[in-house]
């Protein structure tokens, strides 16, 4: 699974943070709040129940007192139950005698002691107090007070707090994406100055007073494309210095080479033999000198201008003595492609050349769209690749090891090269396919323009 | 020939005699120059890189009074230079090391475009608005008043005058002019941003000589 993304985990941090605070300041705050209402309610239970035992004493402390009577005398209101015990029989104002099974043992444990007492207790649903004071021998006043009210009001407070945190968490996400926008936000002139690096705007760079907690960055990136651009700068001063003084002594060895070979037959048969092998290997290092120098090219990008690919094609055939019906352009083609035309026309050339010396000659070139993308097929019947050797042969100075080879002598060993560095200067690839009926085909996929 | 290296110098002298030119070389600008007006050669080589004054300073020295067709041959195959060059007014720009045989036939067709057209079905003059072209004569007139053009320019404005009104593409005039079957298309941009600056009243909207996006150039009628 794909690690999410910084400004996602920022945001997340920012939620749940902000979740975690607010849910326990809201834990904190209702049980505040709770025991504070509980012990009040409490407090004035308690003066309310004592009051209410004095009074019952007092009625009590007659001949034959009549308990029912000393119980309604009691002023207890709707939330209050009050239960009488005396001389071993429970009295009660209303009729729910079940409130007396519900009196919690502890506490009538107590009472039975002779102390008074208090205890919270759930009876069915409704959360109550129990207050207990013992009156006497085998006397004692049970009050039961509900606090249903209470509840309900806790209950309110539970939801309003419950909804201020997730309000909260709402709100931390939402400053941890503007949070996380706001961080990013210097390094997206980061990434921008990089992009434009990559692209060759080498005069980009990053201003370190700005975003003074990214100074370190902006400084160390800044040096680093100094470097950079020094080292690619002193790279193409070396290459077109070697560039030059390889070409000038190449001008004269080739004009001479073309004065001997005009005489050749002038020349004694050694000398003949030694002038043909002279001028072959000028012509055979001018070759590499011109392809070794393009190569040294490679960063440079593609001119990219609207080219009749076909008819460059058959250009190219007829500039090699091939026919131009050669060139096949399949149904769907698009006849002008954006491509770099001379680095094109030299794909072509040495895709021709290496189906002469290693596949007994090119049979077809086909001009093509597949898939949305831009295709070139260069087809030859010789004995084709072998899978093993596929991706070798586009290195440098790997010649091909086939039977169609014409000895060491043929070619510089860097067309396939210049062929797999052309095509992806264009974003595109280079492959060997077995051609169907025997033989090589090279394939070279450039991409279409509005894809 | 200009060339400052002494062993190029002599080889591409004997390679050229060769082919049946007569050389004449020089090792500096200003001794081709001199060489030049005293006794002008038909067409002229010339290096870039030359002690004192440079390729591209002799060119346009050549220029000022002469519309002899300039070859470059030069070991500096950069963009900017190919372009600079062609901007100073060569007509053509072969990058070291050029082969005999391809700097013979790129001279011959030099030769022939120094020569009027060949067609024999050729108008006496092809008028467009106030541009008046005669193929024949050699000459070009805007307005009444003769211009300077260079034999290159004169073969472009010609070929885009007798098809005007139609798009000629890059690769067509390349063929037509230079009598290259293929070559470099920068060629053809150069020797047209010179030809503007020379017909059109404001070179950077052109009016008379247009480039139609994709395709080429044209001359409306």
């Amino acid at each position: 699974m794909r690690k999410p993304g910084l400004r996602a985990r920022v945001t997340a941090g920012f939620a749940v943070g902000a979740l975690l605070v607010s849910a326990a300041m809201a834990l904190l705050s209702y049980q505040l709040t709770e025991r504070y209402l509980l012990d009040e309610r409490e407090r004035t239970a308690r003066r309310t129940v004592l009051a209410d035992a004095e009074i019952v004493r007092a009625g009590l402390n007659v001949d034959d007192p009549d308990e029912l009577q000393v119980l309604r005398s009691l002023d207890t209101g709707a939330n209050r139950r009050a239960l009488l015990q005396h001389g071993g029989v429970t009295y009660s104002r209303t009729v729910d005698s079940g409130l007396a099974r519900n009196l919690p043992d502890s506490l009538v444990a107590l009472v039975a002691r002779g102390e008074a007492g208090v205890q919270r207790v759930r009876i069915g649903d409704r959360a109550a107090m129990v207050f207990g004071v013992p009156l006497g021998e085998s006397t004692a006043l049970y009050e039961v007070d509900y606090l249903h009210e209470l509840d309900r009001s806790l209950k309110v407070l539970a939801l309003v707090l419950t909804l201020v945190a997730a309000g909260t968490a709402g709100a931390g996400a939402l400053l941890g994406v503007y949070a996380g926008r706001r961080v990013l936000r210097p390094l997206t002139t980061v990434a921008d100055a990089a992009r434009d690096i990559a692209d060759g705007r080498l005069s980009a760079r990053l201003d370190p007073e700005t975003e003074p907690d990214l100074a370190r960055l902006a400084t160390s990136f800044n040096r680093m494309v100094d470097q950079l651009s020094a080292r690619m700068d002193r790279d193409r001063r070396f290459a077109a210095d070697v560039s030059h003084e390889l070409r000038s002594p190449l001008q004269t060895l080739s004009s001479a080479a073309s004065v001997l070979q005009r005489r050749s037959a002038q020349f004694d048969e050694r000398t003949a033999v030694a002038a043909r092998l002279l001028v072959e290997e000028v012509d055979r290092f001018q070759e590499l000198v011109t392809d070794l120098l393009e190569l040294a090219r490679s960063d440079q990008p593609a001119d990219l201008a609207a080219v009749d690919v076909a008819a460059l094609a058959r250009q190219v055939c007829r500039t090699r003595g091939l026919p131009a019906d050669l060139v096949v352009v399949a149904r769907g083609a698009d006849r002008f492609w954006q491509v770099d035309r001379r680095r094109i026309e030299q794909v072509l050339a040495n895709l021709l050349d290496n189906a002469q010396a290693h596949g007994g000659g090119a049979v077809a070139v086909r001009v093509a769209r597949l898939r949305g993308v831009h295709v070139l097929e260069v087809d030859d019947e010789g004995p084709g690749v072998s899978p093993a050797d596929r991706d070798a042969i586009f290195d440098r100075f790997v010649r091909g090891r086939s039977a169609g080879a014409r000895g060491d002598s043929e070619g510089t060993g860097l067309g396939l090269a210049l062929v797999a560095q052309h095509v992806a200067a264009h974003g595109g690839t280079v492959h060997v396919l077995d051609r169907p009926g025997g033989g090589a085909r090279f394939r070279v996929e450039l991409p279409r323009e509005d894809t | 020939m200009i060339e400052d290296d002494d062993r190029i110098r002599l080889a591409l002298t004997l390679a050229l005699e060769d082919e049946g030119y007569t050389v004449r070389a020089a090792a500096t600008a200003e001794e081709g120059l001199l060489g030049q007006r005293r006794e002008p050669a038909d067409i002229v080589l010339v290096d870039l890189m030359l002690p004192g004054i440079d390729g591209f300073q002799c060119i346009r020295e050549l220029r000022r009074t002469d519309d002899v067709p300039v070859v470059v041959i030069s070991a500096r195959d950069d963009t900017h230079d190919i372009v600079a060059a062609l901007e100073a007014g060569a007509d053509d720009y072969l990058v070291k090391p050029v082969a005999t045989k391809e700097l013979s036939a790129r001279l011959r067709a030099l030769q022939r475009r120094a020569r009027p057209p060949a067609q024999t079905a050729q108008p006496d003059e092809l008028a467009l608005g106030d541009l008046a072209v005669r193929p024949l004569a050699g000459e070009v007139l805007l307005r009444g008043e003769q211009l300077t053009l260079t034999r290159t320019e004169f073969r472009l404005l010609c070929e885009l005058a007798e098809h005007a009104g139609q798009v000629l593409s890059r690769q067509q005039l390349l063929q037509r002019v230079w009598e290259y079957d293929f070559g470099d298309e920068r060629l053809v941009d150069v020797h047209v941003g010179r030809l503007r600056q020379k017909i059109e009243d404001n070179p950077g909207t052109p009016q008379r000589l247009v480039t139609v996006r994709g395709l080429g150039y044209k001359m409306p009628r």
